[in-house]
Order: C-alpha cells, then structure tokens, then sequence
C-alpha cells in the first residue's frame, strides 16, 4: 500500500460503490448484518453512565445531549491531556498505509474505512481541525479544511465513528506493520470512551458490563447458579473418569485463586476446557496437596469495561484483587482468556495495584519463579501447566487425543499483547501427536483475529463476523485441506465459542477446543477407572464399540 | 477455430479480465489492494476470486454439458466471501455475466448460443449457492447462542425445554 496510497487523496476519493463521493461528505449507510444493537437503558443506569436512553442506530435521531459537542470537545481535550499515547498516535501518523491492508475487517468486508488508518482519520480528521494550530488556521480558508485533512465534528461525523470503532476487535495486528508503532487499537478504545460519553455503546457490551458490575459476571448468574454449573459438571466428571473432582469454592488461606472467564462456565465448547481446569485441580491437590479456589464472587476473568472506557475496566477488575486479598491466597491463577490476559498484562497493576499482599509467584511443585508475573502477580494457567509438564509432574495419556489433529490460533491478546506463543503449544504437543502450524503469516504476532472480540460476539452483527473472520478461516481451511486437521486449539473464552460459528460456516469440518480440554482428557487422575470417553461424551480413539 | 479452443487459447486473457471486472465491483480502493496482493493468506478475498474463476471457466471448456453440482462446488468460494459482503443478491452474483461481453471481445465474434447458455448455468449455479450461503448465515444466527448457552444450562436443569411429545 505504501507506494500507491496518498491518504490525502485517498481519503478524498473513498467510493462506496454503490454510493458514491468522499467519505467527508457521505452520510454513514448503517446496515444490519454490521452494527450491534444500541445498549439498554438499565444497563446503562446500573454503572451512573451518561444518556441512558432507548434508542436504535437506524432512526436518524439517536438523542444526544443538546451540547454534545462541547462533550465530545472536552472528552478529547482531557484525554489529550491523559494520555501521552493518545497525543502521539493523533500527532505521529504519516499515514504511509503500511497498516491499510493489514486489518481482518477491511480484508473480510472490503469496505476502505475499515483500513485501519481511515478508521483512526475518523477520529484524527477532528483532532486536526479543533485541536491544532494549522488546522484551524487552514478551517478558515476555503478548502484549506481538506488540504488539512481536517473536518468538524457533526451528527454525520459521530455516526460513522460509532459504525466504524464498533467494527474494530481492538486485536492490534495492524500496529505489528506500523513502522510507528501506532497502536489503532488505542485510538478505537479513545474512540468508544469519547461515544459512552454520550451513551452510545453497544448493547453486546454495556449489558454483560452492567451484569458483571452488579453480579460478578457476564450473564448475571448469581453464585448459587456459578456453583450449581461446576457441580453439573463434576457429576459428569465421574460419570467419565470415576473421579469426584468437586471444586472449593471461596477458601480462605487457599494456596492459589483460580479466576476465568465465565464463558468457560456457562457456554458449550468452553464449559469442556473448564472441566479440563477441574481435573487439572484434583490431580494437583491429590497428588502434590495443593489447594486451589473458585471464586463466586470473582466469578469473571473477562472484563468488557476494557471495550467500554479506562474507569469502567478499573471498576471491574477490581474485585479480583480485592477477592484475592479477602481470601487471603498466595497468588492468582488464570484461565484461557483473551482480552483478560492484556488487561492483567497491560493495565492492573498501575490500575489497582500495587497487590503487595500477594506473593510473587512461585510453582509450589517445581519451584519455578514466574518472573513475569512478579508484579501483577496473576500466572497464565498454560504457562503453569507447561512448567508441570517440564518438569514430568503430570501423567499423561496422549492416545486419548490420537484422534484429534491440531493447530493452534494464537488468540490475539495473549499473543500480541504479552507474548504469550510458546507455552500453549508445549501443551497442545505434550497431550496430542498431530499438530501443524498455520501459514506464518496468520499466526504468532501477525495472528488474524477470530472477528469477534472486543464485544462484537452478537448475533445480530453476523455477517461482520463473518466477513471478518475470513482471513482466519482460510488459514485454517488450508490447513484442513492439507493435512486433515479436524481441530483448532485456542486459549480465550471469546475463541471457543467464535471460531466455533466461524468454522461452521467456512470449514464445518473442523471443531474448536480450549487447551485444557485436551489436557483434561490425557491427564491421569490418581484412582480412575477406564475411560471410554472423552470430555464431550464421545467415544475414545479405540473405544468406538464399547457399551457404555 | 471450435470454440472451445479459442477459449483454451485465450485463456488467461479472458480470466484476467474477468478478474478485474470481478474486483471492480469492490470500491476502488479495495479492488486495488485485492488486485495487487499475491500472497493467499494476506489477500483472501482476491486469491479466493481467483480460484473460483479459473475452475468455472476450466469446467465451461473442458466439459459439453455443465454439471451443476460441480459448477456450484467451483464457485463456492467466491459466492460464500460474496454472500457476507455488502453486495444485493444481484451484485453478488453479477460478476458472473461479465464473462460474456468479455469473450465477445477478445473472440472478437460472438461466441455463439450454446456458450452463452452455459454461463447462464453458471449464474445460476452462482444464485444457488449464494441462496444456501444465506440460508446457512441465517441459521447460524438463529441457533447460535441456544446451542451455546441454552446447552449449558439445560444440562444443569436451569432451563428446560418443551419437547416435541409434550405439545401433542
């Protein structure tokens, strides 16, 4: 892109075939299939956000505030003033398009303002024209506003901000390629800060934000009905391996508090991966007595404050601290996650931290220092299990999962966002024999996104999701057609349960399975009977013609 | 010169140009970056195009009667890309028709009926299966959070379902 795309110009002449003209002057087609539903007003109410309002994105009047302007003015200004990272990204940009052809959505969708350097001129274009010293000089000439890239903020303006910034997983593959190293997701997580101001979020997000802010987690499932699902599934745990695995649930003095994301609680494929954790946890108390919590009241790892403003993030991440300093536990422990991870990773220590009642973490079995969790003091479950494995402290049965052939999807946080590529692919080979990479060019760093974090997960944004998680799909598809894979590992709640509807329209021959999983089946619990059947209730390789 | 020959002769001409007019139904932009980028994994869109049009216009030649089934198989993966962008059901099959003033013009004669007839077939191949794209979109929508979530929590008898016996 770089040697052909002059933004200027290109932003000039953006068609919307078949619409037409410059995308400063066209009104935003809003079309379902792409937008989210508008955000409730109760849950808007629950966390004291601005506007809330029953309102629909389609009617041409969305009920803003009389000075919303001045909002929009002074939320820029402040977050100028806040965030150095901010400044720089609208500053620093030669908009040399490196970034253009990089992004998931503009590949999926083909639409030119989801390159990720016209979703950020949406937001840059009014930077220019009210916040710096050429753009207003060049306002007051004629046509001095587009030589200056600059446009005022109008209805028109704020609608294509809120179409667009919700088409932006925040997955930063595009700031890999930024010879700048611009982050765009940054500009989108600025972008959607400046829309909740005028409460224009999206419904996928402000909801599960309320639920968890008020009950402890996404779906609003109240601690009777957390537990009552872990005991569902220790019945079937012992139905498979003869084993009750029965979890503890809010242990003072345990060694370590064991937070995921309660996708992995409540919905199918990740309520597998979650019996995987439980195995994982009866085999390290009977074999090595370490005594490991759930928590009903840090009953969520993810946090969809993070897709709604810095204060809301901060608001709910908070409880995991304050549960693990009420329980009085050594460290934390953290399940497969996405946008959790880069949270954690990123944001909770200076956020809520420091957590100097907590220990630096250290593997009561092997000894081994997580150096890297030594200040937010939260350690990756795949980093833990991979050190078990290193150490030869777990046993395992590898032809459990002989007839799974694998690849791995870096989830984007864990893999952008804290380097995390390694360990769950020691796991994935330590408990399966078949596995293949994708091309590189869609894994580690330069992963491509499933098309559905950072809140868009709804159903009524399906064919975004879908054309967004094409780049992905093909990759897999090729692996398929090459080498027969028929199972995509990943490590985040979001993954299981998008890749899953991703393959089922572009490569339904392939399922999806959380790491743990595939570590639940192999691991051998101390005292089991003979498996016939894997954590789904499906045959074992072998065991296809036993009775039950 | 049979006909069939002419289009073997001509063929990376006729498909390059029906590559393009594929691509321009993109905004110009986009048709450039879908046009310029070789790599398979960083330009789905365009190399998907690509491989569909070289398999329907290899089956238009090499075959005298058009096996629908196979045809629709060929065009699979463009029309499914297609059928999740923001094309009317016109537009995303459109591209098929391209294909006839192409030949036309690089023939230099008008291929005949029979020819034309055959891509006829082939849009209707090509509505076929962006109909059972649809259709798959619009059940997946349907089912998708009842089989996650809904799942999950009938298993652990939070919710139940009435069962077909239990409404007769």
């Amino acid at each position: 892109m770089s040697d052909e795309l002059k933004p200027d110009e290109l932003l000039d002449k953006v068609d919307h075939t078949p619409a037409s003209g410059s995308w400063m002057d066209t009104t935003v087609q809003i079309r379902p299939g792409i937008f989210s539903y508008a955000a409730k007003p109760d849950s808007l109410e629950t966390l004291g956000a601005p506007n809330p309002r029953q309102w629909n994105p389609l009617d041409d009047d969305w009920q803003l505030p009389e000075n919303w302007q001045e909002i929009i003015h002074n939320g820029i200004k402040e977050r100028l003033e806040k965030f150095r990272t901010f400044k720089i990204f609208m500053d620093v940009c030669v908009r040399c398009g490196a970034c253009a052809d990089k992004c998931h959505f503009f590949l999926g969708t083909g639409d030119p303002l989801n390159m990720p350097v016209l979703r950020a001129e949406l937001l840059r274009s009014v930077y220019r024209n009210d916040f710096t010293t050429a753009g207003k000089i060049l306002a007051k000439i004629p046509g001095g506003q587009k030589l200056g890239g600059g446009r005022p903020m109008t209805v028109d303006v704020l609608k294509q901000w809120w179409y667009y910034f919700f088409q932006c997983t925040e997955c930063r593959r595009c700031s890999v390629f930024c010879p700048y190293g611009i982050d765009t997701a940054e500009i989108t997580i600025m972008g959607r800060e400046l829309l909740n101001l005028l409460g224009l979020n999206i419904d996928w997000i402000a909801t599960p934000v309320s639920n968890c802010y008020q009950t402890g987690n996404h779906l609003g499932i109240q601690p009777h009905a957390f537990k009552d699902m872990l005991d569902f599934f220790t019945e079937d745990i012992e139905e498979i391996t003869g084993v009750n695995v029965a979890p503890q649930f809010n242990v003072k003095g345990a060694d370590i508090l064991f937070i995921t994301p309660s996708g992995d609680v409540f919905a199918d494929p990740g309520t597998y991966t979650c019996q995987g954790y439980m195995i994982l946890f009866k085999y390290l108390k009977d074999k090595y007595d370490l005594n490991v919590t759930w928590s009903t009241y840090a009953s969520e790892g993810g946090n969809f404050g993070f897709f709604t403003s810095h204060e809301t993030m901060k608001r709910l991440n908070a409880k995991m601290y304050a549960e693990a300093k009420r329980l009085g536990v050594k460290w934390i422990l953290g399940g497969e996650c996405g946008h959790m991870w880069r949270v954690i990773n990123q944001y909770m220590d200076t956020m809520n931290g420091p957590a100097d009642f907590l220990e630096e973490p250290v593997n009561p079995i092997t000894g081994t220092k997580f150096e890297n969790a030594k200040s937010t003091k939260m350690v990756h479950i795949t980093e833990f299990t991979a050190d078990l494995i290193k150490h030869g402290k777990l046993e395992l049965d590898k032809s459990r999962n002989s007839n799974r052939i694998m690849t791995f999807h870096d989830s984007c946080n864990p893999a952008r966002g804290m380097g995390l590529l390694e360990e769950p692919r020691y796991c994935i080979k330590s408990v399966c024999d078949n596995f293949f990479e994708m091309p590189e060019n869609t894994i580690r760093e330069q992963t491509f996104c499933c098309g559905s974090g950072a809140g868009l997960n709804a159903g009524e944004n399906i064919e975004l999701r879908m054309a967004g998680a094409l780049p992905r799909a093909n990759a897999v598809k090729y692996v398929h057609d090459k080498f027969d894979v028929n199972t995509l590992g990943t490590i985040c709640a979001i993954d299981r349960a998008a890749l899953s509807t991703l393959c089922e329209y572009w490569v339904p021959e392939v399922e999806v399975y959380g790491v743990h999983e595939l570590v639940g089946n192999a691991l051998i619990l101390p005292g089991e009977k003979k498996r016939t059947t894997d954590l789904r209730m499906e045959p074992l390789p072998g065991m296809e013609d036993e009775d039950e | 010169m049979n006909i069939n020959k002419s289009l073997e002769k001509n063929r990376k001409k006729i498909i390059d140009q029906w590559f393009e007019a594929t691509i321009k139904s993109y905004p110009p932009e986009t048709a450039r970056v879908l046009g310029r980028i070789k790599n398979r994994f960083d330009n789905p869109v365009g190399s998907a195009t690509q491989e569909s049009l070289e398999n329907v216009f290899d089956q238009l030649f090499s075959e005298n009667t058009l096996d629908p089934e196979k045809l629709e198989d060929a065009l699979d993966t463009v029309v499914r890309i297609r059928a999740v962008q923001k094309f009317t059901a016109s537009d995303a099959v459109g591209f098929v028709f391209e294909l006839k003033d192409i030949v036309k013009n690089i023939l230099e004669t008008a291929p005949g009926e029979d020819f034309d007839r055959k891509v006829d077939q082939v849009a209707l191949a090509a509505f076929n299966r962006f109909m059972k794209c649809r259709e798959s979109i619009f059940l997946i929508k349907a089912t998708e959070s009842k089989r996650r979530i809904h799942k999950a929590f009938e298993r652990a008898g939070l919710v139940t379902e009435l069962k077909d016996e239990d409404l007769l």
